[in-house]
């Protein structure tokens, strides 16, 4: 088996937007997406989940595009379309039926070009309320679902861009403003400060050409707000405990570790671990806990790649009815110590690589993902070519470097362990 | 204001759309009587491959329910020639997922894979179908986890609201009333003997597909499939569509109180159709207006305009039987009353006036437009094609869709509006606290009220809390 190489062309505007294109006609399908490098991580004290709410303003209309047209718009033509915010970046995609290209294009111009000629208090008002509802409904009507922004909380100190997370507060987005929405979009939405990708069944002559006539009268900003210092010590230093109450029937415990930066080799061992603890029946976390000692409803390890300063590596056991929450935490921890003193087998580490490889082969199949991870690698490492070097870098992983990565990561000095339990007084016994 | 200088103002015109046919599917049947269907899809090295039962958890007796959900999990604890571990093994080794999933309906056993490993992977598939063992001491584990799962989908509002919705709309007798899983009382007493019966019946070619999609030969896929099932015999059980009666044909109200809820989780409706009601393509464009497009009346209304919820739709289950027509939205507890009664005005007003034609064209250009885009790789064709399979429609019926979706009419989307949906037979699902909005709610005179006190279980006792690990060095959970 051998995944294709995606083929692109990588070229600038004179304004500074950044066009990568990849040709392929299998289907009759292109996806256009649009990374924007400002996410949650450039918000300001007193403003966070701005980045996010902002998103949201990106679909109330620009100066040709009514109030939810974007939508319309595109969903008419027979395409698709989201937009998400993340600490490191904001995107925006469709995936049109190719001979809707032309318009996706536009449609995103309109945007970048003209948004504040359509904005106005009652849509920003409407779009506050919307997020305030998806706050509620991702994170504070869930079991459990607290657990991302206290992660982040303990793993990074209160003065670093990633303490926050992406949704932000109530009281935050309650004091969000017009004038914070004009100057966000001055500040960071331009033409030099995005990734644009087409993929799929496309002509790259006529897609610069497309591209030069809606994007290329956008002025660029030229220069854009430096960050604060985000390096960190690479463990935090000694070990965080909490212990939550909440609506659940199962205790849960979560376990977070400082990690290294999206992009290093050591990130790289560190995810194919994830896969050997945690990925599928035979991974060692679920066999252990979920299989053998029967005492975790599910597990999971897992990393959220960040570039600044440190990543996340975290997971979680669900502690089944009966059983001690310690003995699932000794158990969870005696998992990874032993991938932290001992490479995994050869049988172990090719079966982990044979479905890296896979995976890689369906995502990369879907021109939706190509767009994407092209835009990626583009605004975060300024190498697209990444989308071919990565899977060749996962492969060449060595278990001695798994193992190193694990001792450097898994230790009791750099972790967090966070253990939900059921809000007392509201327990009772099953039949 | 006045646009930039130099933007562009006017909106591209769509060029010329490439032809798209739903791809040649080459159709066989073994002399056992599998059905095979292969999709050729040149360049899609990543293929996709399903074995379709028509066995499906309404087809399993009241006392057992849960068994079939349970054999088909088991399906991958234990063959004749491997154990769980050395069955997931083996398919990793080849970069294989293999999975296998029960519904009401069916219970599909597949894998993707890379195409030049098809045959090894389909030897594990013909292995978890034909020969599973299900041994007891990993049965005990899957079904102490199921009753564990259904512990925690009490406390989940989502599951929680869907779960009283079936409920309350099926009559006692019907097996949409009850999770496809089974509740706690019948997936207690499930053993691996009655895994093994629920097996004997439903693995046997004659009520069996094969589907198989990606860069592939149909010929060696035949070939495969001779050598793997030709020899396949037994099973063939399956019953007559379930029972799928209303348990009322009047308006009635559910509440589970949950005090201190920020959101309210909203469901309003009743049974709705069978897949193969010939209103299908009507009815699919009349859902995507009222609530399937993101600017379908219901999003547009709820979330647009008022801005209540993250999210409102509606829409139909379709299964064998009437599975559920429903609306639906979490909205915060304060606007739980206005988002019913917009929610009933929008079903009132799709039933009262026809939608416009910029509405009708919306909907069915999206309908026709997405149907490309649904077929990128191999998984969403076999997934399509199973349907098919599963549900007695004709060979044709992907190839004419878009076709039957444009010649819907405005006149189609009202009748079809009037006949199946219906509010004053609807159910109304609240999981929130009823303390902030039961006065307002009362007021609405919408039919007699039940109101549940939350009651989520937890495990074991109060100890477990107390003992939850080491409260030293770190934070206490708020200021306790």
């Amino acid at each position: 088996m051998s995944v294709p190489v995606v083929e692109f062309t990588d070229e600038r505007l004179p304004n500074g937007l950044r066009l990568i294109v990849v040709e392929d006609h299998l289907a009759p399908v292109v996806a256009v997406n649009l990374w924007y490098n400002v996410g949650s991580k450039n918000e300001v004290e007193g403003k966070t989940g701005f980045a996010h709410l902002f998103e949201h303003v990106m679909f109330q209309g620009s100066a040709n595009v009514g109030k939810a047209e974007h939508m319309a718009l595109v969903q008419a033509a027979g395409g698709t379309l989201n937009g998400s915010t993340w600490l490191d970046r904001t995107n925006y995609y469709e995936t049109m039926p190719s001979h809707q290209l032309e318009l996706a294009l536009w449609l995103e111009a309109d945007r970048m070009g003209t948004l504040l000629d359509a904005l106005s208090q009652e849509n920003l008002d409407n779009q506050r309320e919307v997020v305030k509802n998806e706050k509620r409904w991702s994170y504070d009507n869930r079991p459990y679902g607290s657990w991302n922004e206290k992660i982040l909380q303990h793993l990074f100190p209160k003065e670093h861009p990633y303490y926050h997370p992406t949704i932000g507060s109530m009281e935050d987005l309650d004091a969000a403003s017009v004038d914070d929405v004009k100057s966000f979009f001055a500040t960071w939405y331009a033409p030099d400060n995005a990734v644009l990708s087409v993929v799929g069944d496309c002509e790259r002559d006529q897609v610069r050409a497309w591209v030069d006539r809606y994007f290329g009268p956008i002025p660029a900003n030229g220069s854009f707000p430096a960050l604060p210092d985000m390096s960190l010590p690479p463990v935090i230093g000694e070990e965080r405990r909490e212990v939550v109450e909440d609506k659940v029937p199962l205790p849960r415990i979560y376990i977070g570790f400082r990690a290294p930066v999206f992009g290093s080799t050591a990130l790289d061992a560190l995810d194919i671990a994830g896969q050997l603890l945690s990925g599928g029946k035979g991974s060692r976390l679920q066999r252990r806990l979920v299989r053998e000692d029967r005492i975790a409803q599910d597990v999971a390890i897992f990393t959220l790649p960040f570039t600044g300063g440190a990543s996340v590596c975290v997971g979680w056991a669900t502690v089944r009815p009966g059983v001690d929450v310690a003995t699932v935490e000794a158990a969870y921890l005696e998992e990874l110590e032993k991938l932290a003193t001992e490479p995994p087998t050869e049988d172990e580490l090719a079966r982990a690589k044979a479905l890296t490889e896979a995976d890689e082969l369906g995502g990369l199949s879907r021109v939706e993902e190509r767009a994407d991870r092209l835009s990626m690698y583009a605004t975060l490492f300024d190498d697209p070519a990444l989308i071919n070097t990565m899977l060749p870098r996962y492969l060449s992983v060595t278990g001695e470097q798994i193992r190193d990565a694990c001792r450097a990561v898994f230790r009791a000095d750099n972790r967090v362990v966070l253990t939900y339990v059921p809000v007392a007084g509201e327990t009772e016994a099953p039949a | 204001m006045s646009p930039r200088d130099g933007m562009i103002t006017q909106r591209p015109e769509p060029g010329a759309p490439r032809p798209y046919e739903f791809p040649a599917t080459l159709r066989a049947r073994l002399p056992n009587g599998l059905a095979i269907a292969v999709t050729p899809m040149p360049g899609r090295a990543l293929m996709a491959a399903s074995l379709l039962l028509r066995w499906g958890a309404s087809d399993e007796p009241a006392d057992k329910a849960g068994a079939t959900v349970l054999a088909t999990r088991g399906l991958t604890e234990g063959t004749e020639r491997y154990e769980a571990i050395a069955l997931t093994e083996a398919a990793e080794r080849l970069g294989a997922s293999v999975h296998a999933e029960a519904g009401w309906d069916a219970i599909s056993a597949g894998f993707d894979v890379p195409a030049t490993r098809m045959g090894q992977a389909m030897d594990l598939l013909a292995e978890i179908v034909r020969r599973p063992t299900f041994p007891a001491h990993e049965i005990e584990r899957i079904r102490d986890e199921r009753l564990t799962d259904l512990i925690q989908a009490k406390a989940d509002p989502r599951r929680r609201a869907d779960e009283v919705f079936a409920n309350t709309i099926y009559a006692a007798e019907c097996p949409y009333r009850r999770p496809a899983g089974g509740a706690a009382a019948t997936v207690e007493g499930i053993t691996a003997d009655d895994l093994r019966v629920v097996h004997k019946g439903f693995a046997g070619p004659q009520r069996a597909a094969l589907i198989v999609a990606g860069d592939v030969d149909p010929d060696e896929v035949v070939a495969v499939a001779t050598q793997l099932f030709g020899d396949w015999s037994g099973g063939g059980v399956g019953g007559p569509a379930p029972l799928d009666t209303p348990a009322e044909r009047t308006r009635r109200v559910r509440v589970v109180h949950r005090p201190g809820a920020v959101q309210t989780e909203i469901r309003l409706g009743h049974p709705g159709l069978p897949r193969r009601t010939p209103d299908y393509h009507a009815v699919t464009v009349m859902s995507a207006i009222l609530g399937g497009l993101f600017n379908s009346r219901l999003n547009m209304n709820l979330r647009e305009e008022k801005g209540y919820t993250y999210g409102a739709g509606a829409g139909f289950d379709m299964r064998r039987g009437r599975g559920p027509f429903s609306a639906r939205a979490a909205v915060n507890t304060e606007v739980t009353v206005p988002a019913i009664v917009e929610t009933l005005k929008e079903l009132d007003r799709i039933r009262e006036e026809p939608v416009t034609d910029a509405e009708l064209r919306a909907a069915r250009d999206y309908l026709i437009g997405v149907f490309p885009l649904r077929f990128e790789t191999p998984g969403p064709v076999v997934g399509s094609l199973a349907s098919l399979y599963l549900h007695g429609l004709p060979d044709d019926e992907l190839a004419t869709y878009r076709a039957r979706i444009e010649a819907v009419t405005a006149d189609d989307v009202l009748r079809v509006a009037r006949e199946h949906i219906r509010p004053e037979e609807a159910a109304l699902i609240l999981v929130g606290d009823h303390d902030q909005f039961g006065t307002d709610l009362e007021a609405l005179n919408l039919g007699p009220i039940t109101v549940d006190t939350d009651d989520v279980p937890a495990e074991g006792s109060g100890d477990a809390a107390v003992e939850a690990g080491p409260l030293d060095g770190g934070e206490s959970a708020d200021g306790r």
